[in-house]
């Protein structure tokens, strides 16, 4: 079962690694691959990594912040203050669905709900922006769907990476978590 | 307390750097603007949105004299811009055209003054600002990660091409196609997050044994 | 009276079939040295961690230490244990965990500096000192502290001569006024005027050891006694050229650098003189620098140019293994490169290492995983083959198969450049590139070996 004690320093800084890692590789791969929704891609592989790898409630929550945080530090992204909320909250709404998701659920599928879930927070981002900022609701329903196609795709295809991945780190003792 | 190696943000030269923000309250402020002005942009009645764009004129301004390349933003302004007026054109007809080009101005303004922030401001004044907020223990972290940035680049190239001297498919003309991902992750991202494990794990050892933890109010090295 | 008694240790790895520590004992006083000695992965780390409280997993015994008495420690590599960002921020980190006030930090982290010698500002980035300097750091980072005890993680095999000398005269000093030091290290002949007392850890306990029986004799450079005579075409060629990064201060020049099929070429010099950045260059992968004129199979060399022709060690080269079994890992560049998949299976033999074939590369010792590294690149029968300090920390028992593999090489036409901070004494070479003073100086065992003519 998920363990629900306080990250230690460990994890913390396991936790803020990841967060580094994805800020770092998402720098290097802006400008490379213009394809939308790439960065689902990436931020679905940490978070779900942090999750196997901590398995914490909350992890998930803690590395969209951080992986914000640095970003807005750094200007990658050029979201500023807002860089917090594009990357926390696919993070959030995770760890929220985390809370309903039955445990006894096979990691692949747990996986795979969990990015549908961050690609559908970070798709309606971009809804919100379109909304507040008065575009028609047929051009915003447009993007949001075009986001949610793309943005899905490369979820899954991380989401299916992170079991094979976790299930390595374990039995190779790098991992000591039940919870996977 | 916080001073980072060798790391820069992107796009900033480091040129003599008038009117930049080296100060950490101001650089709070500066934060505080950004968020006030990018929440404007969405927030504001058409009517005043001409102030907002002279707000934002002067931003892009001395951003572009500290450094900062306009080309990223100018990227995603253009491609945002034909997307929008295309779907406008094909949804609403050319009479609704002005009210899609007035919303990606919104985004733009909206995405501005972020741009200005990591120009303006050292990352070592934001990382500063945002340790501030945070407890001791994730402020610790947050330094350790600017100050593994570099050893991370460092870590992630040289496994990259040892990997590739070793004949992975992993070349960034291979990563066009998505079935050499898997290659990508087993070869780079998993050996990468391997040194992580151990890194985190060495360095959580060597703050303990350097009593982090032990006081209930650590206090700051003020130099 | 006692810093610290460990009595009748018992410890074993759960996977292990021996114990690693089986009635170990040890007792240090103030102000004595003691040196263990001991083959990779006989257990000197875990060792440190027992001592310091750390070590996870049980132990049998009793470990005592003296009311109020305080160990700090540098561990193998030092980069890791450095979390601050300037030299003074990284002194006073202990500080600031103990809630000392900040006014009274300034006072404490200059003395610390000062009894190891460094007196540099305290605004310096870390990122700017050598190694040597960031070791001695790590230790005021203890010292701050005051620890009655202060162990020390193989400091040999990763600080060049000028370092350990700088070391060992902080040592001295600290041991006079009556610090104890605990220095586990594989190599014999070091820090020999500070031990007071020297232990072989075999077996699972700490045998004494005399002076008598210490090898102390200074590593040399090994010419082989039949040189490989230059034939073929040069591998390596180049009229001449300055190693420098963009905008900043240059590495070295070289006049000349010349290396044939079959040949072993010696890289030395200290840490920092540039060693990795010559072979990343040789390899076509060094960034920020301009290209040097030097080639490399007649060409200029860039990332993926000479396939399986080109390997290159790096440097802890443990960070290549990824894959679930160690054959599947030696297979792997040779399937990549379609080459006959059996020579992983023969070299594993050659290695005596065929009982690890089904193994996770990750649960082997750090020797083993190394070895391993190396040969998943031998396999593939390199023609030029660079290695970027491949004998550090290893013991005389890896180092023996490691010769091994690469003579077989060189044998079989391999050209291999090999960069350490020291030669190399088990390693018999055809050429030496010695760096120093700026300059890369070429030495030969014959002199027809300068000879451009195959």
């Amino acid at each position: 079962m998920m363990n629900n004690k306080g990250f230690n320093l460990h994890d913390a800084l396991f936790i803020g690694f990841c967060a580094t890692l994805l800020v770092a590789l998402k720098g290097m791969l802006r400008l490379k691959l213009g394809l939308s929704g790439h960065s689902m891609f990436l931020m679905s592989f940490f978070y779900l990594i942090c999750y196997g790898a901590v398995g914490k409630r909350g992890a998930i929550s803690l590395c969209g912040l951080l992986a914000g945080m640095m970003a807005m530090t750094l200007g990658v992204g050029k979201g500023g203050p807002f860089l917090l909320v594009k990357f926390g909250l696919p993070a959030i709404a995770m760890d929220i669905c985390l809370l309903l998701l039955p445990s006894l659920l096979a990691l692949k599928w747990r996986c795979i709900i969990l990015a549908l879930v961050g690609t559908l927070a970070w798709a309606s981002k971009g809804l919100i922006e379109g909304l507040l900022a008065g575009m028609s609701t047929q051009v915003v329903a447009l993007q949001f769907a075009k986001s949610l196609l793309f943005g899905s795709f490369f979820a899954l295809l991380a989401a299916m990476l992170v079991p094979p991945v976790l299930e390595r780190l374990r039995s190779h003792d790098l991992i000591d978590r039940e919870e996977i | 307390m916080w001073a980072r190696r060798g790391v820069r943000a992107p796009g900033v030269r480091r040129a003599k750097r008038h009117f930049a923000v080296n100060d950490t309250r101001w650089c709070a402020l500066a934060i505080l603007l950004a968020l006030g002005l990018s929440s404007c942009a969405f927030l504001l009645p058409l009517s005043w949105l001409h102030y907002l764009g002279l707000a934002n004129l002067l931003l892009l301004i001395q951003g572009r004299y500290l450094g900062g390349r306009l080309r990223g933003l100018l990227v995603i302004f253009t491609s945002q811009l034909a997307i929008t007026s295309l779907l406008y054109l094909l949804l609403h007809g050319l009479e609704r055209l002005p009210e899609g080009i007035i919303a990606v101005c919104r985004i733009l303004m909206a995405m501005i003054p972020g741009w200005w922030l990591s120009v303006a401001c050292s990352p070592q004044r934001i990382g500063e600002v945002l340790s501030f907020c945070l407890p001791h223990k994730w402020a610790f972290v947050l330094t350790a990660c600017f100050g593994i940035l570099p050893y991370l680049g460092q870590e992630t190239r040289e496994i990259y091409q040892m990997q590739v001297m070793r004949g992975a498919n992993i070349r960034l003309k291979s990563l066009w196609r998505p079935k050499h991902w898997r290659e990508l992750i087993y070869c780079v991202l998993y050996p990468l997050l391997i040194q992580l494990l151990k890194l985190s794990k060495q360095m959580a050892t060597a703050a303990r044994l350097r009593q982090f933890g032990r006081h209930p109010k650590p206090t700051h090295w003020p130099y | 009276m006692a810093l610290v008694r460990l009595s009748q240790i018992h410890f074993n790895f759960q996977t292990a079939a021996q114990p690693l520590f089986e009635d170990l004992n040890l007792t240090i006083a103030p102000g004595e040295c003691h040196l263990i000695h001991g083959y990779t992965g006989c257990g000197k780390s875990t060792l440190l961690k027992l001592l310091l409280g750390i070590l996870e997993r049980p132990w049998e015994g009793e470990r005592e230490i003296a009311d109020g008495a305080t160990l700090g420690v540098v561990m193998q590599d030092p980069n890791v244990q450095l979390l601050r960002q300037t030299l003074g921020a990284e002194v006073a980190f202990a500080l600031e965990n103990l809630g000392v006030a900040s006014h009274e930090m300034l006072l404490q982290v200059r003395s610390a500096l000062r009894r190891v010698g460094l007196y540099i500002s305290l605004d310096t980035p870390i990122s700017s000192l050598s190694l040597g300097q960031r070791y001695r750091l790590m230790i005021a980072a203890q010292l701050v502290l005051e620890p009655d005890l202060l162990l020390l993680d193989e400091p040999w095999a990763q600080l060049d001569d000028q370092g350990v000398q700088e070391l060992a005269a902080v040592l001295t000093q600290l041991r006079q006024q009556g610090v104890a030091l605990l220095i586990v290290e594989h190599h014999q002949g070091v820090f020999k005027d500070l031990v007071t007392h020297r232990w072989q850890l075999s077996q699972g306990q700490l045998q004494a050891l005399s002076a008598q029986e210490v090898d102390t004799s200074p590593e040399q450079v090994c010419w082989r006694e039949s040189p490989c005579w230059p034939q073929g075409s040069a591998v390596i060629d180049s009229h001449g050229f300055t190693l420098a990064f963009r905008e900043r201060q240059k590495l070295f020049d070289a006049e000349s650098l010349l290396l044939f099929p079959g040949e072993i070429a010696a890289l030395v010099g200290d840490n920092g003189c540039g060693k990795s950045t010559l072979l990343k260059s040789l390899a076509g992968i060094q960034a920020g620098i301009d290209p040097l004129g030097i080639k490399v199979f007649g060409q200029r060399p860039k990332l993926g140019r000479f396939g399986a022709d080109l390997a290159l060690l790096h440097q802890r080269p443990s960070r290549q293994l990824f894959e679930n079994t160690v054959i599947e890992e030696m297979q792997f560049s040779l399937k990549r490169y379609g080459l006959p998949l059996d020579r992983a299976i023969a070299l594993l033999g050659q290695l005596g290492l065929t009982t690890l074939a089904r193994h996770s590369p990750h649960t082997l010792s750090y020797g083993q995983q190394h070895l391993i590294a190396l040969a998943s690149l031998a396999c593939l029968r390199p023609k030029l083959l660079l290695l970027d300090d491949p004998f550090a920390g290893l013991d005389a028992h890896f180092t023996d198969k490691i010769v091994a593999l690469l003579m077989e090489l060189s044998r079989q036409g391999t050209a291999l450049v090999i960069a350490s901070h020291r030669p190399i004494a088990a390693l018999p070479v055809d050429r030496l590139w010695r760096v120093a003073d700026g300059r890369l100086e070429t030495l030969s065992a014959s002199p027809q070996a300068y000879s451009r003519v195959g």
